[in-house]
Formats: structure tokens, C-alpha cells, sequence
């Protein structure tokens, strides 16, 4: 293992809002990250410390070891383009990518051009006018060609419709088999890049409230449907995250791992157990009003 | 160094800004100005001192423009505040040296062909021909003073938002209008102006250099903690 970047006790406040609530992360080299969440839970604010856009109120942040602060260091082999990226007045798409192809050492041309190609980005086009969907097309180009070993891609996908998501996608895995690198991918579109993730980090009221691997977090919670009278002598004494009724069948979501023989226990009884997309569980461990970390949960239940 | 340099050419790739529109402006602002001096029936000195101001005016906005946009651009290409703030300024001098020989030159043909041939002056006299030198170092000073002015309150309204900058242009107003007030009050408006006028082009221009010095130190000590 080899951590790339090291959060600790990371706060930032913005006036009575807390954006960031102590976060503690490690961010490991040559691994794609989710970093997921609901809108206004501190994603773009811990990338935008991470890359030292912006100041946290107390905490501290490693990159490479060092404080990024006004570090070219280590500053320069990062890459956050944001969600809503300014551009400079007046240039135009291909402006932009020789602007970046300036500051990026391991900037890779023709990469550039076929994502160019793929999402059909106008050269000459003027920033300023572009749909929301070639603005994102703008900031994929210029975060994937940039081959900065710490990559943030903020919401990448805004605007952009089905197939270009998809080619973005397919692009991002393609990219990373030959150069691997660190990617961090905030996303609320969970189970779209789920299978491209590697580890999961979700972000719940500015505190993390899930750090592991995205295989563990999608053995994190099962789905049992049945009689309601069997599913709630199931449920009794467990961590329910969320319940179901409609007439006499319920169906619950519970936190934890199913073994195999209370699998078949719960065969016998006619229990039916499903797995939990990632999207389900984060959303369930999300809403508004559970605001118990699931590790907590786990240890009560 | 090779980063500030690198600023440079960020904001040089794209020539409109920084090259074409200042000339551009200037070149009619002046083309205008000397119709109007055509149109006008007098054989007095005219004097259109607004199309020297025209692309002065339009350099201020590009002053803003570097630190709404272009800034929170550097910050997604990694670049540091201090990088940024440097090949920013750098990127201006040369702007403001083009518009400084483009206006020492005009000055200079002024000078020679009596006002276009219709006494009509777009540059100030006291800045003609007779000294290019100083006209250029005065002209120059004057543009980065523009550009450096957008630029600095840019930053304000960024870093503290609209009062704070609008209570920073009131809080300099007030003083300024404080101290010519004591200035008459205190019956020196007579050496005041003789000290004017004593410092010359040359003395006025340095001491917009010295300003100019503060304004830009003190601008980087504002963006150095802003936040795109």
C-alpha cells in the first residue's frame, strides 16, 4: 500500500454550516475511488482541500507527504477540474486543452483528440456557449488527458446523455489499465459507475460514513422478502435500514453479512434473500434522519 | 520561474484578449477622434484625450476578467496563486508596453504633423513628443494602473464580497477628498501643486511605479488565500 494523500481531522465551516466534520481519509496510489454522498455533503468541499482550492478551518492535508498549499510540487501532479469550471474570457474549446496541455507533463495528445472526437467537442466553439453537457465533455477531456497521478472528476457526467456517459466510462477504465493512477470519482449516479470502483468513500453531513472496498460494501446489507410475520422474526434484534410492506409480504433491508446456513434457515422458512446495490444501501444509510454510521449501527445490532 | 512563464502563455494563447481588442480599441478610438477633430470648424488645439482612455478603460475590464475567470481556470490546472498572480502581471506589462509605444509613437507623430494637420490631439501634450522615453514610461505606468486596479478590486469583491469592496471604494474616496480638503484648510494647495508640477512626467511616473509596487503586492496578499 501507498498512500498519495492523507486526510486528518479534516473541519470546514461556513459560517453556521459545517461543511466537513473531522474528516480522516488515505487515499492509496493506482486505485479508482468513489467518492459518494447527496448534494451538500462535503464532496466537492474535501476535493477542493485535497488540491488546496480551498482552506480548511482546522485539520490538516498530506499530498505526497507534503502541504499542498502553493506547493508546485506536488500541486502539479494533481488535476480537479470542477463541476462548474470557469474558463478564461473569450476562448474558445481548443484554447482550453492547449492552455492545460501547458501544465500537465504527462498530458497526452492523442488521448485528447479522441475524447475530443468521442464526445464530438466543438474546436472553435467559444466556451462560454457550450451546452452543459460539452462543458462536462470539456472537463473529462481535460482530467483524463492530463494524466495528473491524483485525478478528481466532480460530478464528470452532468448533461451528458446515456452513451457519452458511457464512453466516458469506458474511456476512464481503458486509460487506467495502461496508466494507472489515483481517481476520484464523486458521482450521486451510484450504480452507474459502480463497477468501475474499487473503493467506496461515502460522505454524509460532511462526515465520512463509509471507507472500504466496494466489494465489502456490497456484502454490507442483504434484502430478505418473505411473510411479514417471518420477515420480522428475522428482523427482530438487527440493524433494519430499511422496511417495506404490501399486504402480507414485507420485504427489509438489513445490515450485515448472511452466512450459509442462516441462508438455507431462511430458505426453509420462504424467505427470499437478495443482494443490495450499492446505490440502495448508500441511499438507505443516507437518508435523511439516520444519520448513525453504519459501523455504530453494526456494533449495537 | 519556467511556471510564471508558462502563466504567460496561458494567457497569450488566446491573442484577443490581451493583444487584438486593446488595439483594436485604440485604433478606433483614435480613427473617431479624428473625425470628430474634421468635423469640428475651429483652428483652436482639439483635444480627444477619450480615445487614449478608451482602451484603458477596456484593460480594466480585463483586469477583473483575469481574476473571475481566468484565476479559478489556473486553480484546475494546478498552477499556484502565487505562479498565477505573477504571469498575470508579467502578461499586462507586455500589454501595457504595446499600448505605451502605440501611445509614445502617437504622441510623436502629433507632435510633427501639428495635430493630424487639424491641430486635434489625442495624447497629452505634456507627454508629447519632444521626451518618447518618458511618454512611453508614463503611458505604461497608466495602463498597469488600470489593468492592476480591476484586478485588485476584483479580488476584494471576491475574497469579502460587493459591500466590502464597495465600502473600500467609499473608505478611499472619503480620505482622498479628506486630505485635499485639509490641503486647502491649510493654505498649501499652492506648494501642493508646485510640488505637482515640480516632479514632472518623469517624477509623477515613478512615483505610479511605487503605487503601482503596493497595489500588486497587495493584491497577491489577497488572492493568496482566495478560493475559486
Amino acid at each position: 500500500m501507498n498512500t498519495v494523500v492523507e486526510v486528518n481531522h479534516l473541519t470546514k465551516r461556513y459560517g453556521a454550516t459545517l461543511a466537513l466534520d473531522d474528516v480522516g481519509l488515505a487515499l492509496e496510489k493506482d486505485v479508482i475511488y468513489g467518492l459518494l454522498g447527496r448534494n451538500g455533503a462535503g464532496k466537492t468541499t474535501l476535493m477542493s482541500m485535497i488540491t488546496a482550492q480551498a482552506f480548511p478551518t482546522s485539520g490538516a492535508v498530506k499530498v505526497y507527504g507534503e502541504e499542498p498549499y502553493e506547493n508546485s510540487r506536488v500541486l502539479r501532479r494533481t488535476c480537479f477540474v470542477r463541476e462548474n469550471q470557469k474558463y478564461p474570457d473569450g476562448v474558445k474549446v481548443g484554447h482550453a486543452l492547449a492552455m492545460a496541455r501547458l501544465f500537465f507533463a504527462a498530458w497526452d495528445q492523442s488521448l485528447a483528440d479522441r475524447l475530443v472526437a468521442d464526445f464530438q467537442l466543438p474546436l472553435h466553439k467559444p466556451v462560454r456557449r457550450l451546452s452543459r453537457g460539452q462543458l462536462s465533455a470539456v472537463g473529462v477531456t481535460i482530467g483524463m488527458a492530463a494524466r495528473a497521478e491524483i485525478t478528481f472528476f466532480d460530478e464528470p457526467y452532468l448533461g451528458l446523455d446515456a452513451a457519452a456517459r458511457q464512453t466516458f466510462y469506458d474511456r476512464l477504465l481503458e486509460d487506467y489499465a495502461d496508466h494507472p493512477r489515483t481517481i476520484v470519482l464523486s458521482s450521486h449516479l451510484i450504480d452507474e459507475v459502480a463497477s468501475l470502483l474499487e473503493r467506496i468513500v461515502v460522505l454524509d453531513g460532511g462526515r465520512v460514513v463509509m471507507d472500504e472496498s466496494a466489494d465489502d460494501a456490497r456484502g454490507r446489507a442483504v434484502n430478505v422478502v418473505g411473510a411479514s410475520s417471518a420477515v420480522e422474526a428475522f428482523a427482530a434484534g438487527r440493524e433494519v435500514i430499511h422496511t417495506e410492506r404490501l399486504g402480507r409480504v414485507a420485504s427489509v433491508t438489513v445490515l450485515g453479512r448472511l452466512e450459509g446456513e442462516e441462508r438455507a434457515r431462511l430458505a426453509a422458512r420462504g424467505l427470499e434473500v437478495a443482494p443490495v446495490s450499492l446505490q440502495q444501501l448508500i441511499v438507505r444509510i443516507t437518508e435523511p434522519g439516520r444519520s448513525a454510521r453504519p459501523d455504530e449501527g453494526r456494533s449495537r445490532g | 520561474m519556467t511556471n510564471v512563464i508558462k502563466v504567460v502563455r496561458l494567457q497569450l494563447l488566446n491573442r484577443t484578449t490581451y493583444v487584438y481588442m486593446p488595439l483594436l480599441i485604440l485604433a478606433g478610438a483614435l480613427l473617431l477622434a479624428l473625425l470628430v477633430f474634421a468635423l469640428i470648424p475651429t483652428s483652436e488645439a482639439k483635444y480627444g484625450f477619450g480615445a487614449a482612455g478608451a482602451p484603458l478603460w477596456s484593460f480594466l475590464v480585463v483586469g477583473v476578467q483575469a481574476l473571475t475567470l481566468t484565476f479559478p481556470f489556473s486553480q484546475a490546472l494546478s498552477i499556484t496563486r502565487r505562479d498565477f498572480h505573477l504571469g498575470t502581471l508579467l502578461t499586462a506589462a507586455l500589454t501595457s508596453g504595446m499600448l505605451a509605444a502605440a501611445f509614445a509613437a502617437i504622441g510623436v507623430i502629433e507632435r510633427a504633423t501639428h495635430g493630424w494637420g487639424m491641430n486635434g490631439y489625442v495624447t497629452l501634450p505634456s507627454l508629447g513628443g519632444d521626451a518618447p522615453g518618458t511618454a512611453f514610461l508614463a503611458y505604461f505606468v497608466i495602463a498597469m494602473l488600470f489593468f492592476v486596479s480591476g484586478y485588485f478590486c476584483a479580488a476584494i469583491n471576491k475574497r469579502w464580497g460587493a459591500l466590502a469592496l464597495i465600502a473600500a471604494l467609499v473608505g478611499l474616496t472619503l480620505v482622498l477628498a479628506v486630505v485635499i480638503l485639509l490641503v486647502f484648510r491649510a493654505g498649501v494647495a499652492g506648494e501642493v501643486e508646485a510640488w505637482l508640477v515640480a516632479q514632472g512626467a518623469l517624477g509623477l511616473a515613478l512615483w505610479g511605479l511605487a503605487l503601482l509596487a503596493v497595489l500588486g503586492l497587495g493584491s497577491l496578499a489577497v488572492i493568496r488565500r482566495m478560493v475559486p
